[in-house]
């Protein structure tokens, strides 16, 4: 598996802010490209989508602004990604990003072109200004690799007026600065791995270096099955929509057969479009296309097997909201109506959503891997028609946001910390007719709080936490939030964890099957537990939800 | 109930923590926080946030026992030019977790005051 790529020009001497906007374009799609490996940095060994998703969002806000623009100068540019990743940053790496690029929008200011020394100055700035934002620096994260990185820029530009020599040097100085980071901080010593914003920031300055290098690829660095993930696909499609200049239709399908050929398909089609992707196998292939005439580059596709799941978008109507920003609203409620009081609840898996949308909450789409912003959580309050509340974050990184949300709202909202889904569902199910507001709420709390939650997930890599050690592919069983027990086996994970409990005849189980759970799975897996405690009522649910392979509820 | 120290339920003896000695620990994490320029006196002086020495961050922390819960009250100075909200939820979630762990299970509210906003050069 290659990338998919075209040499073009190398970039030379002065460039003017087209060239800067491209620049970013190429280094956002490189670091989206690679985000759920930052994503695996995290010091918690849960795969969680915290840095390389909220740094390529925060990437994704700046360009929109950027691409915005009228005016082509290179300082104008650089203002709108600084105000872009400013308005859009999200977590801590997000506002640490959105002053690198104010750093640099600070040195581009006032300038039309620039140049290789400009480079230089401004990843100089950059670093500057994000370490005048906080009162104690902390060495060891993507603060450390910012300067490394600058300085050894600066000696570059003056050895040589060269954007890859200023880059080149850049990166590999950046990426000794990240190696070490293992080292300055005990936390990331301790779990094995290198700062993940470091990472991410060092992402950037090589999709930078490429780009100067004369690449104008999306990357497919790593392993076919990820692009089947819905997020990566996601994201990869905000970032490619960038490169197409006419912007024409996103095309995708499954092309089934056999014998198939990657390089074939790929000769067959390149020419109708850009950013191109064929991945697979012999007998299914994936393909992702921009191009003004989908028909006919399906047309050559069912000349080789049968086309699946053909998917075309307007890419124009897509950019046009995704530049504006336009937050998409919530799915309008029949049964929410019919609540004493209004129930937003965010909500990860099908399965999930499904069942809060079926008692009547507005659901957000969120939770562990992309956590939903004020502004959705905003949208949904204010679909309620009821004047009075319940939001359910129903994830412990969700809570503040919430809240944030709820002091918006001219709304009576109440943030109900939930930090698990089953405890979301739970208090969903308390709601009573025939009492007032308070009295609701009160028993939605209690109910939420009565409940247990087991969370099985698999180590993205190897730890010490907890007092446990964590190897890469062990099954990690989560109670309430903390990680309890780490083993080898699914079904004593949740057996062991269900004695930690101490389950007996009066409680409930809810065995909810993650989207990579079969059916058949899931039955073996409830019989395991039948057979194990026969006094307990146990039921199955789909819940959909990604990472977790399951989610037991115990009431 | 007694002097204002946090307890900690640990048979077969007894912890008892200091607000004092949980607002140090805060104040550790809360100079660390990206966007947090300083800790500020919770009293403004001329209508302006003052930055504290960091041995007086006293003045700018307060913790306190309400319904169970530890309350830490933060008094920050923020760089202008950051967003605000995402440097305050960082804060939150950071002095939340230190805590934690230090306490154990104990429940606790952070609540963040930004005195002031900073505008560097």
């Amino acid at each position: 598996l290659g990338a998919v790529s075209e040499r073009p020009r190398r970039v030379h001497d002065q460039c003017d802010g087209r060239q800067l906007l491209d620049l970013f374009a190429t280094a956002t799609a490189w670091l989206a490209a690679h985000a759920a490996e930052v994503d695996a940095l995290n010091v918690y060994p849960v795969p969680d989508g915290d840095t390389g998703s909220n740094m390529s969002q925060t990437m994704r806000s700046a360009l929109a602004e950027a691409e915005a623009r009228q005016d082509m100068d290179a300082g104008g540019i650089a203002a709108s990604l600084a105000h872009g990743a400013l308005m859009g940053a999200r977590g801590n790496s997000g506002v640490i990003l959105s002053q690198l690029l104010r750093g640099i929008a600070r040195m581009f200011d006032g300038k039309r072109t620039f140049g290789p020394s400009d480079v230089a100055a401004a990843l100089q700035e950059a670093s500057a200004t994000a370490y005048r934002a906080v009162a104690k620096p902390v060495e060891g994260t993507v603060l450390s690799v910012a300067r490394v990185a600058a300085e050894h820029a600066m000696t570059a530009a003056h050895e040589r007026q060269d954007f890859q020599h200023v880059l080149g040097t850049a990166v590999s100085a950046g990426r000794v600065a990240l190696r070490e980071t293992r080292n300055q901080l005990p936390v990331l010593k301790q779990a094995g791995v290198v700062d993940a914003g470091g990472q991410g920031y060092l992402l950037l300055l090589e999709g930078a270096l490429r780009h100067v290098q004369g690449y104008r690829d999306v990357p497919l660095a790593g392993r076919p099955e990820r692009l089947n993930a819905a997020r990566a696909a996601a994201s990869e499609h905000a970032q490619v929509a960038h490169h197409g200049g006419g912007l024409g239709y996103c095309t995708e399908f499954l092309l089934i057969g056999s014998g198939l050929s990657e390089h074939q398909l790929r000769g067959e089609i390149e020419a109708l479009g850009d950013s191109l992707l064929v991945v697979g196998d012999s007998e299914v292939l994936r393909v992702h296309i921009h191009t003004e005439d989908p028909g006919r580059a399906l047309s050559a596709a069912t000349l080789l097997g049968r086309l699946q799941m053909v998917k075309v978008q307007d890419m124009q109507a897509q950019h046009e909201q995704f530049a504006h920003e336009v937050p998409s609203p919530p799915p309008a409620t029949t049964a929410g109506d019919k609540l004493p009081i209004g129930c937003v609840a965010v909500s990860s898996g099908a399965g999930f959503e499904e069942v809060f949308a079926n008692m009547g909450a507005v659901v957000v789409p969120g939770g562990q891997t992309i956590n939903p912003s004020t502004q959705q959580i905003l949208d949904a309050i204010e679909s309620c028609c009821q004047s009075a509340v319940a939001v359910l974050p129903n994830n412990h990184n969700v809570i503040a946001t919430a809240q944030q949300a709820a002091t918006l709202s001219h709304k009576q909202v109440e943030v109900l910390p939930t930090k698990t889904m089953p405890e979301g569902v739970a208090a969903v199910l308390a709601i009573r007719f025939d009492e007032d507001t308070g009295q609701v709420l009160e028993e939605m709390r209690a109910a939420a709080a009565a409940v247990r939650t087991i969370e099985v997930t698999t180590a993205v890599r190897e730890a010490d936490l907890e007092g446990l050690h964590v190897r890469k592919g062990d099954i990690l069983g989560i109670l309430d939030g903390t990680l309890t027990v780490a083993g080898t086996d699914t079904a004593s994970v949740i057996t062991d964890l269900l004695d930690t409990i101490g389950v007996g005849d009066s409680h409930v189980l809810t065995l909810y099957a993650g989207e990579e759970v079969s059916n058949e799975d899931q039955s073996l897996m409830l019989t395991t537990i039948s057979r194990r405690y026969p006094m307990v009522l146990v039921e199955g649910a789909r819940g959909g939800q990604p990472h977790y392979q399951y989610i037991v509820s115990v009431e | 109930v007694n002097d204002g120290a946090i307890e900690l339920d640990k048979k077969p003896g007894k912890i008892e923590v200091s607000p004092a000695a949980i607002a140090t620990a805060a104040s550790r994490v809360v100079v660390e926080c990206y966007g947090v320029v300083g800790i500020a006196d919770r009293k403004l002086k001329h209508g302006k946030a003052e930055l504290v020495d960091d041995s007086a961050y006293a003045r700018g922390i307060r913790v306190s026992i309400q319904d169970g819960s530890v309350v830490v009250d933060l008094y920050i100075v923020v760089e202008y030019g950051t967003r605000i909200s995402e440097v305050a939820n960082n804060v939150i979630s950071a002095v939340r977790d230190t805590l934690q762990r230090m306490l154990g299970s104990a429940s606790i509210r952070v609540l963040v005051n930004i005195q002031g906003l900073r505008i560097s050069s």
